[in-house]
Parts: C-alpha cells; structure tokens; sequence
C-alpha cells in the first residue's frame, strides 16, 4: 500500500477507525451512566441511622399496638369458644339427645303398633261387613259405608208408612249416624298419618345437630297444630251427633204431645156425638 | 457509501436507547425517609391500633354478654336443680294419683270383666270377648230373633267390644307415653343449653303422637255415639215396619 502523504496515512487510519471508535465511546458511555451499588450497610451511609431507628420504632408499635390487642382478641376467642364447647353445646349431652331420639323412637313405634291389634267382633255377615269398613283405616272404605249401614240398620222409611215429621227425623238421623261412621275412618287414617310423621320426625333428630333441631322442632309443632284440627273436626262431629240424638228425644215429646192432642180431640168429638 | 449512514442511524438509535433506559439517579433526602416513617408509625398508632382496641372490645363485650345474661352458668346449674325438684315433688305425685285403684264390681263376672277391662295390657284383648259375653249375653238364636234385630244387636256388641278394646290399648299407650315424658324430664334435667331443643323436638313429636292417639279414642266414640243414633233410628223404622203390618193385618180382618 502506498501513502502519498502523512496526513493520507492519518485520514486513511481515520476512516478506518472511526466506527469502532464511536462504539467503543458509546459503550463507555453507557458504564458510565450505568446504576452503581447502593450504600446502605455497616454504616457507611448517613441515613442508616435514622432507618434503623426508625425501623426499631415500627417494631415496637407492632409488638404492643398490634401483638398484644391480638393475643388479647386469641385469648377471650378461646374462652368463648371453650364456653360453648363446655357449657353451652357439650358433645355429650347433644350425644346423649341423639341417643335419646333413637331409644324413645324405638318405645313410639311399639306404641303405634299397638293401636295395629285387631278390636273387630262382630260374628253375622252383614254387621262383619261394616265392621271391617269402620276400622279399616281406609279412606277408600268410606264410600262402602252407606251400603254396609244399610245392610244393618235397615234403609230409609216408604212414604206410606210413616208421616213426614218422622221420616224426616228418621233421614236425618241415619244421615248424622253415617257422617259421624265416615268421619271415625277418616280419623283413623288420619291419625296413622300423623304416627308415620312424628316418626320420620324423630329419624331426623337422631342425625340432627344443635342447629337444625330448631327446625324440626318447628315442624313438629306445625304438625301438632295440624292434628288439634282434626281433633277438633272429630269433636265437632261428636257434637252433631249427641245433637242430634238430643234432637230426637225433643221431637219425640213433641210427637207425643201431637198425638195426645189429637186422641183428646177425637175422644171430645165422640163424646160429644154419644150425647147429641 | 450507504453502509456508512447505515452505522451512523444504529449508532444514533443505540445512544437513544441507552439514555432512555438508564436509570434515573435516586433522590430520597433524610427528610422523606422520616416522613415515611413517621407515616407507617402514624398508620400502625391510629389505624391498626384503635381498629384492634374496638375489636378486642366488642369481643369482651359479647363474651361477657354470653356468659353473664344468655348462657349464665349459675342460672344453668340452677335450673337443672329446679327440673329435678319439680320432677321429685309432681311427677311421684302425679304417678301415685294416676295408679289410684277404679275397680267396683262385686259379682263374679263383672267383677272378672272390668279387671280385664282396667288391665292396661293390650294383650288381654282376646279374652274380653268372653268376658264381656258372661255379662252382656251372646246373640239370640236365629229363631228367636228377626235378622234385623240380630244384626242390630251383633253390631251394637261389636261396637262396644271395639270400644272397649281401643280404651284397653289406650291405657297402655298412656302409661308408654307417661315413661317417655319421664324419660324427658330425665334427660332435661342433665341436658345442656345446645341440647334442649333435641329435647323439646322429641316432646313436640311424642305430643303429636299423643293427638294421634286421642283421635283413636275419639274415632272410637264416634262409632259409638253413631251405634246408639242408629240403633234407636232402627227401632222407630222397626216401629214403622210393625205399624204398617198391623194396618194391613187390620184391614185384612175387616175386609173379611
């Protein structure tokens, strides 16, 4: 390679080196700016001190601000909770509940079953008849009672045979003997539903907790509002019926003094044709 | 020529980035340290610490809620002594009435039947029938009785033996139900707060199976009061049946 002059050398090695120059400043550059190493230990920097005052000071209020307040709130949790473990809900006695409600679902049954035992006695057909749709227990025998009835108490009286007072009293009274019959079934098979409830009742309680008994506890008294209904409707048809019967015994007085009106009257007018 | 420019653009791009990218020298004086401090501290005193004073005293003040007015223990102790105070001084009270002896009949066979009757054992059931037959008599023979007066009559026994019978199995699903509520009362006496509403569910069910059992009874009386309607409904039919054959016999012994 030939120089034509120093200063072709120097312009030559110039161009030649310029890119790398620039690059190698650059990177230069960048160490310079680059973040240097933070001065926060062994007391080398001002601020430490106050840091770690400062730091002391957070420490001390979270031990006595915050810790203490804490235990505090552990300490009277922990007595409440063993006050509800100890006095309020004890296991055993929920145990004992529980166990309770099995033993005496165990006497109820037997005493449902009881109520099972056959109380029929009639010995003619037509009075057997009846019988066994009266204590059936099935609502679906009810509608067999009128028939049954009429096999055994005789039907309605012919209009020939007796005046309308009587065959009116005599209508009624079957009428009221047969309502108060249906609603002896009805009760019956009401009752047993009412056994099959309060059993299902005491089930749940044997699985019960603290929480939910309440509930049941709710139902069964909805239930036991429910059966004084139906006690009640069975009281009310008790009444019809005495009613009734006491009814009759007033018409049949009434019927009497009709009649001895009537003989008085008709002995008067044969008295009075003797004379004449 | 343009490799030139091209290392002239890089170079410039690279010294952009680089001073967008370097980091900004931190200026955090004694004085905002303090502060900060001061902040955390005043945060800690104030807003942590008062928070958690009101927590520990709404704790304290449910507690002593619980255990001095809703659950006190004392109030507890005494209660279950009361329970079974009551039981001691009513219930063998109440027992001893309720075994008082009802029976009167002095003759053989009632004497008999009303010890059956007053037994309390549902398993004497089938003996009641024979009892109540030695003093109620049995049916008439077909020839000394009408059919319906023999019907009447076999359905009036049949009631009245059911009757008697449901009273028989009554009284021993009374004296169950009565341990049953002895065994409550037992148990209410050792039961702890928690505990009695498993209690008051079991009475409540055994409460409902009593009303089952009491609209047996009425189911029972029922059939009896309706027994006693259509027997003396039958006799005014029988009474209307016995006038209409006396008319045409009547009339039969004129028109001769």
């Amino acid at each position: 390679m030939n120089w034509k002059s120093p200063n072709h050398f120097l312009r030559c090695a110039w161009s030649f080196l310029k890119s790398k120059v620039a690059l190698i400043a650059a990177l230069a550059l960048l160490l310079v700016l680059a973040p240097t190493r933070a001065r926060a230990q062994f007391g080398l920097d001002p601020c430490c001190a106050i840091i770690s005052a400062g730091l002391n000071t957070i420490s001390g209020l979270l031990k006595n601000v915050v810790a203490q307040p804490l235990s505090s709130i552990q300490q009277i949790q922990q007595q409440a909770a063993d006050f509800e473990q100890q006095v309020v809900y004890p296991i055993a006695a929920i145990n004992s509940a529980r166990g309770l409600a099995g033993q005496l679902r165990g006497q109820l049954k037997q005493l449902s079953q009881l109520y099972r035992l056959p109380t029929n006695s009639a010995t003619l057909p037509a009075p057997q008849q009846l019988e066994q749709s009266l204590l059936s227990h099935d609502p679906k025998a009810i509608a067999q009672v009128a028939r049954d009835y009429v096999a055994v108490y005789g039907a309605a009286i012919a209009p020939a045979d007796a005046p309308p007072p009587v065959r009116d009293l005599v209508d009624m009274s079957d009428a009221e003997a047969q309502a108060a019959l249906k609603r002896a079934v009805q009760m019956d098979a009401l009752a047993d539903i009412e056994l099959a409830a309060a059993d299902q009742i005491n089930q749940q309680l044997q699985n019960a907790a603290p929480g939910s008994a309440p509930i049941l506890e709710a139902q069964a008294s909805a239930w036991l509002v429910r059966a004084n209904a139906y006690t009640q409707s069975a009281v009310a048809e008790l009444i019809r019926v005495r009613s009734i019967d006491l009814a009759n015994a007033g018409a049949q007085l009434k019927f009497s003094v009709g009649d001895i009106n009537t003989l008085r009257s008709n002995t008067g007018q044969a008295l009075q044709r003797r004379s004449q | 020529m343009t490799n030139k420019l091209s290392m002239k653009v890089a170079l410039t791009l690279c010294l952009i980035f680089l001073l967008l990218l370097a980091p900004v020298a931190a200026r955090a004086g004694v004085t905002d340290i303090i502060s900060l401090l001061t902040t955390i501290t005043g945060t800690l005193n104030n807003s942590i610490g008062q928070v958690l004073d009101g927590i520990q005293t709404v704790n304290t003040t449910i507690r002593n809620f619980e255990q001095q007015a809703v659950w006190p223990i004392t109030l507890i102790d005494e209660t279950r002594a009361e329970v079974a105070q009551v039981r001691a001084q009513f219930s063998n009270l109440a027992a001893q009435v309720h075994s008082i002896e009802m029976s009167s009949a002095t003759l053989v066979n009632p004497k008999q039947l009303e010890t059956r009757l007053r037994s309390r054992q549902a398993g004497d059931l089938t003996q009641i029938s024979a009892s109540y037959t030695q003093v109620y008599q049995s049916l008439p023979p077909p020839e000394q009785a009408t059919p319906a007066q023999r019907n009447m009559m076999d359905m009036d026994d049949a009631l009245a033996l059911g009757a008697l019978k449901t009273a028989i199995i009554s009284d021993q699903a009374s004296e169950q139900m009565l341990t049953v509520a002895d065994g409550l009362e037992t148990q209410a006496g050792l039961s702890a707060p928690g505990s009695a509403s498993f209690l008051t569910t079991q009475a409540q069910a055994a409460a409902l199976q009593n009303q089952a059992m009491l609209q047996k009874l009425l189911a029972a009386e029922l059939r009896q009061e309706a027994a006693k309607l259509a027997h003396s409904n039958t006799l005014r039919k029988q009474s209307a049946d016995a006038t209409r054959n006396l008319r045409n016999g009547m009339q039969q012994i004129l028109t001769r």
